[in-house]
């Protein structure tokens, strides 16, 4: 049995309101009520190794989000699965696990992310307008939108940040995009600002009703991994 | 049954939108239509001062261990979200199950601090509830407050129905016992009043005439029928280890100002300083076991997965099985990875052992609070520490490796002259210089913040009658202060209060029920989190006074006779009148009152044969 563990986690709309590091101490107080033989980091101020793949925005919802963790002693993934599960609260779920080598952690490896984006016009947009409207906006050699950033706002061209973007549905006013965007510590593109910049582009008034993660994918070889298969590299 | 449907581009446009969803672990569920009582419990601030407060969590607890009732929590929405509320029509609603406050049987408030009192307002406007008591009709909600504003119910006698004086454990029983009784009866809304008004420690303030003199003094309280009581008595509970205590609090999902497990050690305090409300209104002080509290700190992490403990108490280090607990503790909490902090240790008993082991955390801050710069105005306070006594705490420290120390005051004393101020400041100097040498070898020197506040004068504490010192005195203290300080030293950083929201809570303090009218101008006017500086007016506080008639220096500037009556009069603390005139009289003599772990000084709280009083009662006897 394995001591450490790669998982896949799920983030439903009952929990889409909180922040990124509340969604880790969420998990660690989960861990603890579960009383799972966590590994701690050592100091003063011990941490449960715990790492995330990718921050999770507010707003957002997501079916794949992934982290590694370490124990203490040797854990199956089926005790890990459902005793952390009893101890989670409704919105996120543990889907599954696999043994995790512990060698390069999941933060480090995610380099892209699949989205699903709903969002309502302000008039009503047939499916091939709207494919019209993605074609031109991914012709464009340069999408400038300002970026936060450490040191404030700054200009970045997002658009070789976007693999792809395709219509999914329009009808009437209500549209879906799929969106396959550069993830990760480097090259992030949040979807929120992708719309952002798709409104801004096209001069359409656009509301964004959900966004929603479908996958993370690692990068081996120059191919996307599915990150579970990746945890033992 | 109404349940709101939230809407969704609603939250993502306001700051923190988890306050507003509710479903956090421990959360209570019931189905609400199985239940006889709804009752809200109200926090009259933001969700993140809220939630931090342990009283909410022992009678939401307390409350929802009864089948019959099902209490929710409410909390005062920012003002991003209290403008979307209102554009969109939305009334205030309870977390646990989106259902707007005016349909709760009823509505609870908790009076922490006066400057949350136009929140009140705010909230029931919001939730739907007139805002005044007497405009509530049959079927509309009752509005009920307790907590340690409470012992002055006076200035928000127009729109509370009922009050709950002391602690609600067990009174709260009766009075839920007593509601279902008369909602089952039919009854009229003026005969559950009357009705809740023979409930001990209940005070119903539309049952009383309040009688004024020419000059704005008060000439008498009365009730308004002979089934009334005169005066209406403080409820204890006598034995801590016998009453409920959460273990299976709610963990919310963001970040609150005390976001870890309470574990209340005592309630109480035997020291008596003259100017602290807290240390008269809560006596006599009583223990919890430590086998007791072990078992609590326990089952709290289990049930929590919280990451950390904090020992809460009036002052801490007075625990009786201090060293015995924290060592028990700490072998717990070692072993679960779980922090323990120990806050407010007095500078007399400090041990510093204690916490280096305690606080397995960065060794940042150090917080002491002398209260005062001179001896003698400590002897007025009848705070009982000397400059040695802080001098060995901070170099202990020091040398220990702690860099970062907080020194806490107050300005505008009874007694005090600029002399004592510019104590405040060379007590500082002279801690810097007496550390000099014994800093840690990294070579970060000692920083020294201090911080001072401004006496406010409490209901029930020995400086009830004093008049507070002018926000143009208290000002020119500050500047004095600062000046002085900045003009000998870089190494101290000094702070202080707002002037004019010490002032308004002041006011609020020591008010009578005519105020009423006074928050109700400022609430009209847009006042609300008064106390929050970015939110607080003072222009629109100042307006209100006008508009109302009625001179704010009255109640806060003036001097008090003895043989006044005190808008508080009728409410019995336990703690009696003739204790408060001598230790007054003690204060402005200097002289010092010994705590109740020395001996008794017969406050009047004995009345209640619990705690100490007992406790020390049997020791005596025994020595004879």
């Amino acid at each position: 049995m394995p001591k450490a563990l790669r998982f896949r986690f799920s983030r439903g709309p009952e929990l889409k309101y909180i922040a990124h590091l509340d969604m880790l101490r969420l998990f660690e107080r989960a861990i603890k009520r579960a009383g799972l033989p966590v590994a701690y980091t050592q100091g003063f101020n011990p941490r449960q190794k715990l790492v995330f793949g990718l921050p999770i925005a507010v707003g957002l919802t997501s079916s794949s989000e992934y982290a590694d963790i370490e124990f203490d002693q040797d854990i199956s993934t089926d005790d890990y699965i459902q005793g952390l599960n009893a101890h989670l609260p409704e919105g996120v779920r543990v889907m599954e696990a696999t043994a995790f080598s512990g060698k390069d952690n999941i933060m480090n490896q995610v380099a892209s992310a699949k989205y699903e984006l709903s969002f309502t016009t302000e008039d009503e947009l047939s499916h091939f307008a709207l494919e019209n409207m993605v074609r031109d906006f991914l012709a464009k050699e340069e999408i400038m939108v300002m970026k936060k950033s450490k040191k404030g706002l700054k200009p970045v061209n997002i658009r070789p940040l976007i693999y792809s973007l395709t219509v999914r549905k329009a009808e009437k006013k209500s549209c879906i995009l799929d969106a396959f965007l550069s993830a990760g510590a480097e090259n992030n593109l949040r979807p929120d600002l992708l719309m952002e910049a798709f409104q801004k582009e096209t001069g359409m008034t656009i509301r964004v009703d959900a966004m929603h993660r479908t996958a993370l994918f690692a990068s081996l070889m120059n191919e996307w991994k599915n990150p579970l298969e990746v945890a033992n590299g | 049954m109404m349940k709101l449907a939230l809407d969704e581009s609603l939250l993502l446009k306001v700051d923190k939108p988890a306050k507003y969803t509710g479903n956090e672990w421990n959360m209570v569920r019931k189905n609400p239509d199985e239940v006889a009582i709804r009752f809200a419990f109200a926090f009259p601030d933001d969700y993140e001062i809220g939630m931090s407060h342990l009283g909410m969590k022992i009678l939401y607890h307390t409350m929802n261990k009864r089948q019959d009732t099902y209490c929710e929590r409410v909390f005062a929405p920012w003002t991003d979200m209290e403008q979307l509320m209102r554009e969109k029509k939305i009334p205030l609603y309870a977390l646990e199950t989106y259902t707007p406050l005016s349909e709760f049987d009823l509505v609870g408030f908790t009076l922490q601090y006066e400057m949350s009192y136009t929140n009140i307002l705010n909230m029931l406007d919001l939730g739907g509830i007139p805002v005044l008591a007497k405009d509530r009709t049959e079927g509309m909600p009752f509005v009920l407050a307790g907590g340690p504003c409470a012992v002055n119910p006076e200035p928000l006698a127009d729109f509370i129905d009922f009050f709950v004086i002391g602690e609600g454990e067990e009174v709260i029983h009766e009075l839920l016992d007593a509601y279902k009784a008369w909602k089952a009866s039919g009854e009229s809304r003026d005969a559950f009043l009357l009705k809740a008004s023979g409930v001990s420690g209940v005070y119903v303030p539309s049952l009383y005439d309040v009688f004024y003199y020419e000059d704005g003094t008060i000439m008498d309280i009365i009730p308004k029928n002979a089934q009334v009581p005169d005066v209406i008595k403080r409820r204890i509970v006598t034995q801590l280890d016998e009453v409920d205590f959460p273990e299976d609090i709610i963990v919310p999902y963001i970040g609150t100002v005390h976001d870890r497990i309470m574990l209340e050690l005592f309630r109480g305090c035997i020291r008596g300083c003259r100017f602290c409300q807290a240390g008269f209104i809560y006596r006599p002080v009583r223990e919890r076991s430590p086998e007791k509290l072990l078992e609590l700190a326990k089952n709290s992490v289990k049930k929590t997965g919280y990451e950390e403990i904090s020992l809460v108490s009036l002052s801490t280090s007075d625990y009786t099985g201090l060293p015995d607990l924290c060592n028990n503790l700490m072998t717990f909490t070692e072993e679960e990875k779980v922090n323990l902090s120990l806050p407010s240790l007095r500078v007399d008993n400090f041990s510093l052992g204690l916490m280096e082991k305690a606080s397995k955390v960065r060794k940042s801050g150090l917080t002491f609070a002398p209260e005062a710069g001179t001896q003698r105005l400590r002897d007025v306070i009848n705070k009982g520490v000397t400059d040695e006594d802080l001098k060995s705490s901070v170099q202990l420290a020091v040398a220990g490796g702690w860099t970062s120390i907080k020194l806490y005051f107050m300005i505008g004393l009874p007694t005090e002259t600029m002399e004592d101020v510019e104590g405040i400041g060379d007590m500082g100097i002279n801690l810097i210089e007496s550390c000099r040498g014994l800093e840690n070898k990294e070579g970060k020197s000692l920083r020294l913040t201090l911080s001072t506040s401004c006496f406010v004068p409490k209901p029930f504490t020995p400086f009830q009658w004093e008049p507070m010192d002018t926000i143009e005195t208290l000002m020119e203290k500050q500047y004095h202060l600062k000046d002085r300080i900045r003009k000998r030293t870089r190494r101290i950083d000094y702070n202080y209060h707002d002037a004019k929201t010490s002032f308004i809570e002041a006011v609020l303090a020591r008010g009578d029920r005519r105020l009423g009218a006074v928050i109700l101008a400022a609430w009209k006017a847009g006042a609300k989190f008064d106390g929050w500086d970015e939110h607080f007016s003072f222009a629109t506080w100042q307006q209100a006074f006008t508009d109302c008639g009625l001179d704010p220096a009255f109640y806060a500037n003036r001097r008090r006779e003895y043989s006044e009556v005190l808008p508080w009069d009728h409410i019995d603390m336990g703690v009696n009148k003739k204790f408060l005139v001598t230790e007054s009289l003690k204060a402005r003599e200097g002289d010092l009152t010994r705590n109740c772990a020395s001996g008794c000084s017969n406050c009047g709280a004995q009345v209640y044969k619990a705690g100490i009083c007992v406790r020390k009662k049997n020791i005596d006897e025994k020595d004879r």
